[in-house]
């Protein structure tokens, strides 16, 4: 109860206008409130015009204190500074992310030694995602939500209700200031200046020998909009994080396959992959004869097809219908509803699809006719001539294990090896195992004939031949597409674009303001701009000289604080 | 080359002389001013207004580059090192014009036009032919966000040269005062830096010009025991080498004052082919920036920072702290738009990804944290003048370290940018 008789005595101006704790001008007329102040002849603190704001509030309770450390620039300026100084190590060594495969426990101490093992160890190899660094940025956006709050309230009610007559120690105490004779009758002299200050864009009101001008007040609002602006940004970026918002894959396409993209309805379709080089004569002479290779274009011819039934059975054929088709180029996606595919990568190893061989007698030479193998979805029965041919078994990448069993590698199809057992005429009643690699090398270096001899006990009758290679059916090449949905961009844009607004607000136009009162003859002008000092005396020079005044632009200056 | 071509790279070395002839103008207007019979203010102006139009004229023949070079090439010239950096130099005139044209301080010029000069000749010293583009760089976004970065990175050039000014027109040089000591100790540190880059550029250009070669190869085994690759790789020296790549072999070694090896290897954390190269440049860029300093002391007889000062001797500081200011006031929204929104766009459309945390990506958010807590520090009391001087001084030095640094130092994805 004290205190706040205290806050009431100290608070009231002379002027009669009783301002909230915490002000340091008074609202209405802008005399300094407090004692000492008024007895110094320094340049008034005008933030804000000197209003009070809820952080300077006289019992700050829990929540107060809360919103005290938030709401200062101190801290925000301290919460800038660790931001930079923990991107910085961020930037030390590559991030996590920069790779598709690797395990970072082992990678970073083998790569650069026990510098890349501490660095792992401290977290710093995913600096960005780390608790810390998050938690930073979530108090940056606390603090643009306070800050703003804080000032811009007071702010609003200061500039809304400014009275003309000001105090003259505000004047006086102004960092840009002229005091002189005036020749003219004071209503008068103060009805020409404002034609003239009219002309330069400011808005103009006057009460009898006192004016009051003003212009580009919306400049001051800049770093709210600013603020507000990186508010929307960093909760869009947090969004992403939400399930359903943000998909992002990699996936490879051989060329001339439909592939379902993991997680969605829609299959994609590589038709073609092409890769050009810059010609020799395209190169700058240096670069010439040096074997440079300069990539031109990646280009992958997509179609993307939406599953419309079937979708989920996998016993069932998918029915796909074509949605779009699109060049995808490095920077040209693709871009159906929101699913963009983007050219990430490509490999142009050829990959085998399917092969057509013949049943060939092996003495006679006589062909029994072909069937069509695929490498990746065989199926399982094959009816060749009089001879039938079931798949028992099948390996992707096949090799021989420690015990001379045969196993796959990898589920790459890098040697692909097909068991079958074939029945039919002239051959034992239980029918023969036969093994059969489509690619030539590896039916040399796996010695197809030997294996098949030893399973048999003894040489097969009957041969699997691909004759030709217009028998072969390949995939000239692999292209990797990053499959992404991003819902929350339209988000992201907004805030930046809010914050460019916001920045060329405040910083490309100056809120201006210009005060004079007539006392005696005697003219007092005090002015006040938040930014470019320069301009504005510059301005008020060129003023004061059509009321033929001359000035020297720099004796405007007060000296003082210059923020 | 085409005929254009030619012409263009005419043009560049025409604008550069022209700058330098516009430097020794300024310096004539500023310290033409206690010549005996004149009136000081009126030969200021004089020999300002003459330099200024020896700087503009420059400017227009480095835009006649520009230009030119783009017609000739196909493509607007940003896309690699020489091209960034002579645009970069292009741009600190053009912010030095706009600076210059609202505060008409001669001074300025004889600060800001060396900018543009060290740039240049720093930008000569990379590769300097026109390269076909890579597809990631086929975009229009490669005209806007390069273009629009470098632009607001050049108002902050502009800080630098207002910043260091006032620092020379404040810090009390004759004090003997530990607080006054320190400041000029680190004054000297500036002038230093600058001086170690202008003797980077004549040590490449010296040996460059003498047509300076060693060659170095380096095996490197790799692979599991029993069954191991080894890779040889080659690695052409331009300056003499003082320091060998870690483990490698002399193939040429081109005798230099009676050295005819090198005087020691890289160390083995130094294992990249390239990086005993670099720091060869490094020693020799200390060398030469050592002998360069020297020497300049041994003409000025004090410290760098208390022979400049008596040029800035009758400028207001508070006005060199306002053009400090005005210049990050100018140049922080084009940053914000070029250097970021601009790069996040693009980024989007080419690799699907608005911000991935590359090494390039985090120093352009480094910079515009920086410039941010500038902005916010100015809103205090006690930060202008000296601090905030010091802060722009420091802020141009992170700007540089992003452009040049960070392509030498780190790479990733806009390692395009750099070679050698």
């Amino acid at each position: 109860m004290m205190k706040e008789v205290i806050a009431f005595k100290n608070t009231k101006c002379e002027c009669g206008h009783q301002n909230p704790v915490g002000t340091v001008l008074c609202e209405a007329c802008g005399r300094p409130l407090e004692e000492q102040d008024r007895e110094s002849n320094e340049v008034l603190e005008m933030r804000y015009d000197g209003m009070a704001r809820r952080s300077q509030r006289a019992n700050p309770n829990f929540i107060d204190r809360i919103w005290n450390f938030f709401s200062s620039v101190k801290i925000a300026v301290y919460m800038i500074i660790l931001t930079l100084l923990g991107s910085m190590l961020g930037t030390i060594f590559p991030q996590e992310n920069t790779f598709l495969n690797i395990d970072p426990s082992t990678y970073y101490k083998e790569t650069y030694g026990t510098a890349g093992w501490i660095y792992y160890k401290l977290g710093l190899s995913h600096t960005y995602e780390s608790w810390w660094f998050v938690l930073l940025l979530v108090m940056i956006g606390a603090s643009l939500v306070i800050c703003s709050l804080d000032r811009v309230l007071p702010l609003y009610k200061a500039l809304t209700k400014q009275r003309i007559l000001k105090h003259k120690q505000f004047l006086t105490r102004q960092r840009v200031v002229y005091q002189g004779p005036v020749e003219l009758e004071s209503k008068e002299w103060v009805e020409q200046a404002s034609v003239h200050i009219k002309k330069r864009g400011y808005r103009v009101h006057t009460l009898d020998n006192a004016l009051l001008a003003e212009k580009y007040r919306f400049s001051r609002w800049g770093p709210y909009v600013i603020h507000i602006g990186l508010i929307i940004f960093l909760l869009a970026v947090l969004a992403r994080g939400l399930p359903g918002l943000h998909m992002d894959q990699h996936v490879a396409f051989p060329e001339g396959e439909i592939k379902h993209i993991p997680n969605t309805s829609y299959y994609l379709k590589n038709e073609k992959f092409t890769v050009e080089y810059y010609s020799e004569q395209d190169l700058p002479k240096e670069f010439q004869g040096k074997n440079k290779v300069l990539p031109k274009l990646f280009k992958t011819q997509a179609t993307l097809y939406e599953c419309t039934a079937n979708c989920n059975d996998p016993s069932k054929q998918p029915t796909l219908k074509a949605v779009d088709h699109h060049n995808i180029e490095v920077n040209d996606p693709m871009d159906y509803k929101g699913l963009k595919a983007y050219q990430f990568d490509y490999d142009l190893t050829p990959v085998l699809r399917s092969v057509k061989p013949s049943l060939v007698d092996k003495k006679t030479g006589k062909d029994y006719g072909t069937f069509q193998l695929k490498i990746k979805d065989p199926e399982r029965n094959y009816k060749v001539g009089p001879y039938s041919l079931e798949l028992k078994e099948k390996y992707n990448d096949f090799g021989l294990d420690e015990n001379g069993q045969p196993v796959t590698k990898t589920p790459n199809p890098n040697a692909p090896a097909f068991l079958f057992l074939i029945k039919g005429p002239n051959l034992p009643a239980e029918g023969v195992h036969y093994f059969y690699f489509p690619k030539q090398v590896d039916k040399e270096r796996f010695q197809q004939d030997a294996i098949n001899a030893k399973m048999n006990g003894g040489s097969v009758p009957l041969e699997l031949d691909v004759k030709g290679m217009g028998n072969v059916d390949l995939s000239m090449s692999t292209t990797y597409l990053n499959i992404r949905v991003d819902k929350a961009m339209p988000f992201v844009w907004v805030g930046a674009a809010i914050v460019m607004l916001g920045l060329v607000l405040g910083f490309y136009w100056q809120h201006r303001r210009i005060w004079l009162r007539i006392d005696d003859g005697n003219l007092t002008l005090g002015a006040h701009t938040n930014k470019n000092w320069f301009g504005i005396r510059r301005e008020i020079a060129a003023i004061l000289r059509k009321m033929n005044l001359e000035v020297d632009e720099k004796s405007l200056d007060n000296g003082g604080n210059h923020s | 080359m085409s005929g254009l071509l030619n012409f263009s790279s005419n043009m560049f070395v025409v604008a550069f002389f022209l700058y330098c002839a516009a430097f020794i103008l300024f310096a004539v207007a500023i310290m033409g001013r206690r010549w005996s019979n004149r009136d000081p203010e009126s030969h200021r102006r004089k020999w300002g207004n003459i330099a200024f139009g020896v700087s503009s004229l420059g400017l227009v023949l480095e835009l006649t580059y520009f230009f030119t070079r783009w017609a000739g090439g196909g493509h607007i010239p940003v896309s690699n090192m020489y091209e960034f950096m002579s645009f970069l130099s292009m741009m600190v005139m053009v912010a030095f014009t706009v600076v210059y044209l609202i505060y008409r301080k001669t001074i300025l010029g004889l600060f800001a036009v060396p900018i543009t000069i060290i740039i240049m000749a720093y930008a000569a010293v990379f590769p300097q032919e026109v390269q076909p583009l890579i597809p990631s760089l086929q975009s229009y976004w490669l005209k806007i966000h390069v273009t629009m970065a470098a632009a607001g990175e050049s108002f902050f050039a502009i800080a630098f040269a207002a910043g260091f000014m006032y620092l020379l027109r404040t810090v009390n040089f004759s004090s003997t005062d530990k607080k006054d000591r320190r400041q000029q100790r680190w004054v000297e540190i500036v002038f230093f830096s600058i001086i170690l880059v202008i003797s980077f550029i004549i040590t490449v250009f010296a040996f460059r010009a003498a047509g300076y070669e060693s060659v170095f190869t380096q095996t490197k085994a790799s692979g599991t025991a029993g069954q191991t690759t080894s890779v040889t790789q080659t690695v052409e020296y331009k300056l003499p080498p003082i320091v060998a790549p870690y483990h490698s072999k002399v193939e040429s070694y081109q005798p230099f004052l009676g050295m005819t090896k090198p005087l020691f290897s890289a160390p083995s954390w130094m294992n990249g082919i390239n990086a005993g190269r670099k720091f060869n440049t490094i020693i020799w860029t200390v060398i030469s920036g050592i002998i360069l300093y020297g020497i300049l002391r041994l003409i000025a007889r004090k410290p760098l920072g208390r022979a400049a000062s008596p040029f800035l001797d009758g400028i207001d500081p508070d006005d060199l702290d306002e053009i400090s200011y005005r210049a990050i006031a100018i140049g922080f929204p084009i940053f914000t738009l070029g250097a970021l929104i601009f790069a996040m766009i693009w980024a989007q459309v080419a690799w699907g990804r608005f911000w991935g945390w590359d090494p390039k990506e985090v120093w352009a958010l480094i910079c515009w944290l920086f410039y941010s807590a500038y902005l916010h520090l100015r809103l205090s009391r006690g930060w202008q003048g000296r601090q905030s001087s010091w802060l722009s001084v420091l802020g141009f030095l992170v700007v540089m370290f992003t452009l040049v640094g960070v392509n030498l130092v780190i790479a990733g994805l806009h390692s395009y940018a750099g070679t050698n």
